[in-house]
């Protein structure tokens, strides 16, 4: 059973967000612990997944805000 | 090729409020993803997205060139926060949340696009995309926030445990229920946990 703790860290850590010293700590618990190693790849998967489930906006709204931005250039 | 591509968003804001509109293209198309989609769970609405989406970088768009804007923190942060706020604005407002449905009655949440890839793979993906982000609406507010504020907006923890009023434990928490439990409903829903969908 991982710790609370570690989890938030497991959590700090995909995020990137973890201190350097924390991230060699578990990085080296990876190896003795199957099942923190294993939670992390999941937490890994997830992410890549999140990061396919992003939409594009219309080209046509985003050339609005370019034009709009050009508009405001133009009168000063 | 064009010089403003590998620079830090920092720099093209910079150049941006100097008055280099090509500056400002580069910020729009390397944060507009991003924007849209925090929007976009939100709102539930394609259109209403895009309008709130524009209606966001407007708001960017007066405050850099205003002399506003606050070069602490990070610009993604900043404009998807900006985001963030006009669509829960929006939310209050409507007090509901519209679901559009297509001519062909498909949602419009499967309208999305793929790089070259087999009709078949594509579709898997589109499919699995879609219903992820069905999902991620099914989460509790706390959690789907959280969420969306770490992912889409890339704000840190601490910067969503300051904006939403709790601990920074908290904020780790409820992240970590969201992933778990879109997790379970993944499983639940019978969607494919294949690493080869996560690859673009």
């Amino acid at each position: 059973m991982i710790q609370t703790s570690t989890q938030n860290e497991l959590i700090q850590y995909v995020y990137d967000e973890l201190a350097d010293d924390a991230c060699a700590q578990l990085e080296s618990a990876f190896l003795q612990d199957s099942e923190l190693a294993e939670g992390c790849s999941d937490l890994l998967m997830l992410q890549n997944l999140l990061d396919g489930a992003l939409k594009s906006p219309n080209e046509r709204a985003v050339q609005n805000i370019l034009n709009y931005s050009k508009s405001l250039s133009l009168q000063t | 090729m064009n010089t403003t591509t590998q620079m830090s968003d920092s720099a093209l804001v910079s150049l941006y409020i100097a008055g280099n509109e090509g500056a400002f293209e580069q910020l729009v198309n390397r944060h507009k993803n991003k924007v849209y989609t925090t929007i976009l769970l939100i709102v539930k609405d394609s259109y209403t997205a895009e309008d709130l989406m524009q209606d966001a970088f407007i708001k960017a768009i007066h405050t850099m060139k205003g002399g506003r804007y606050n070069e602490e923190g990070k610009f993604s942060s900043w404009i998807c926060r900006i985001a963030h706020n006009l669509a829960i604005d929006h939310f209050r407002k409507e007090k509901r949340s519209p679901v559009i449905t297509l001519e062909d009655g498909s949602n419009v949440f499967n309208t999305m696009s793929f790089a070259e890839d087999s009709i078949e793979s594509r579709q898997i993906k589109e499919d699995t995309h879609a219903r992820l982000r069905e999902l991620i609406q099914t989460l509790p507010q706390a959690q789907r926030e959280v969420l969306m504020m770490r992912h889409y907006a890339e704000m840190s923890f601490q910067e969503i445990a300051d904006a939403t009023g709790v601990s920074i434990n908290t904020a780790l928490g409820r992240m970590r229920y969201a992933l778990i439990n879109l997790r379970k409903k993944m499983l639940k829903s019978n969607i494919a946990y294949d690493t080869n969908l996560y690859t673009e």
